[in-house]
């Protein structure tokens, strides 16, 4: 089996409501170079569904992870973890 | 041409059939309720379970043996549906192509049905949290958009005439952006995109997981060995990674089989040495979308 890549983002730290939005901070994004996180609406039901206003930060492309780390040393919220395991590349590779 | 320009081309390319943009073909296919239902959940496609999986951790998923090939058949199925039934919310038959400047331009100018708008890309807001307004949408796309303030840019001009959006085309893709041609839902066109990989979703599908949901364009890039001074200032251009600078011979070479044919690279060039020429015209390359 391969080894999977597991990174966590506490969402009590970081979510609509907490103490950072995900919106106004967005270090994560902007520092992971192969765009791991996804930031977007929760799957609940919105107020105006044109305009949802609940949003947080999922880790979606597991595989690309290079486990650079730069995305838990940003985090004013340290709200990030990263076990890197077998990235995408290193299975080409093979 | 490809399959679809077979299926949707009326004999030409599908991108230039005039019949696929207007308002009449929108409402046979009820487009402005899917588009409605597709744009207001539009950032949550790739975490919403889809028969049991979202695109969580997808390169593994398949990687994995035989429930890799099924995720791969039910995607794409999905993504080239052209059902009664479709699904707005998972984005069934939503799907592009990458096309030069020019052939963009030729759309907008006169094809694309108004009223047409900039708005901000969607990809580059999930993924890098920028706010970037590149998009050029028309036809009824425009209207559903328009109901989501987030994605409007402020303060400026977002209801453009067709004068003003070629410029912004150009503009775009002179700054290294790759310019593509969606169906939303197929056989209905109404977006000219500006894409940066790897934010945007469709590139990201099909560059990592090889799902076509963006074709390569009718075109591949040609080298003038005898124009070409060596500079490399096209390499960086490429987001496909297609060209390579050699220091033996001094000049660049491009690996055909990675080049999109977005021609962005050309802007780079100040020696008339890349040209593009028709994907049908080069052997190994014909056919190959
Ligand atoms: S460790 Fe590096 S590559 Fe992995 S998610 Fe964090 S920033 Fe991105
Ligand atoms: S860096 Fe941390 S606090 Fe900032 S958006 Fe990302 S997860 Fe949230
Ligand atoms: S398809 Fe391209 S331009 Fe359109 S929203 Fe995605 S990245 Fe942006
Ligand atoms: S080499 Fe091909 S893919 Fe790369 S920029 Fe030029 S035309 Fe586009
Ligand atoms: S920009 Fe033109 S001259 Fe310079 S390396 Fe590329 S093809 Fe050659």
């Amino acid at each position: 089996m391969v080894k999977k890549t597991k990174i966590t983002v506490d969402h009590s730290k970081c979510h609509t409501g907490a103490s950072t939005d995900p919106r106004d901070c967005r270090k994560c994004l902007f520092v992971c170079d192969p765009a791991v996180f996804l930031m977007h609406p929760t799957l609940e039901e919105h107020p105006d569904p044109h305009n949802p206003e609940i949003w947080r930060i999922d880790p979606i492309w597991l595989s690309k992870c290079t486990g650079c780390m730069k995305c838990v040393k940003v985090c004013p919220e340290h709200a990030i973890t990263v076990v890197p395991g077998v990235s995408l590349h290193e299975m080409k590779a093979r | 041409m490809c399959e679809w320009c077979f299926k949707h081309g009326d004999g030409g390319k599908w991108y230039n059939n005039a019949r696929l943009y207007r308002n009449e073909l929108a409402d046979e296919y009820n487009c402005s309720e899917y588009l409605e239902e597709q744009w207001k959940n539009m950032e949550t496609l790739f975490i919403r379970k889809i028969m049991g999986f979202n695109s969580i951790g997808l390169g593994y998923k398949m990687k994995m043996p035989i429930i890799g090939k099924v995720i791969r058949k039910v995607v794409e199925g999905q993504i080239h549906s052209e059902k009664k039934n479709r699904n707005p919310v998972r984005a069934d038959g939503h799907f592009g192509q990458v096309l030069p400047l020019e052939d963009a331009q030729h759309i907008i100018g006169n094809l694309a049905a108004e009223p047409i708008i900039k708005n901000y890309c969607v990809c580059r807001w999930m993924q890098r949290g920028v706010k970037d307004a590149v998009c050029i949408n028309f036809g009824q796309l425009s209207e559903v958009i328009e109901k989501h303030t987030r994605y409007i840019p402020e303060g400026v001009k977002y209801r453009l005439d067709r004068e003003e959006a070629i410029q912004a085309l150009q503009e775009q893709n002179e700054k290294g952006y790759i310019a593509s041609v969606w169906f939303q839902p197929v056989p209905y066109i109404n977006a000219i995109c500006s894409c940066e990989t790897p934010e945007c979703g469709g590139l990201r599908l099909r560059n990592d997981f090889d799902l076509r949901t963006v074709y390569k364009g009718e075109y591949v890039i040609d080298i003038d060995i005898d124009n070409c001074q060596g500079c490399a200032s096209c390499v960086s251009m490429c987001q496909f990674n297609a060209l390579r600078y050699l220091p033996s011979v001094k000049r660049v070479i491009v690996d055909l089989d990675k080049c999109f044919g977005c021609g962005v690279c050309r802007h780079a060039c100040k020696h008339d040495a890349l040209n593009l020429v028709p994907r049908e015209d080069v052997p190994g390359q014909a056919g190959k979308y």
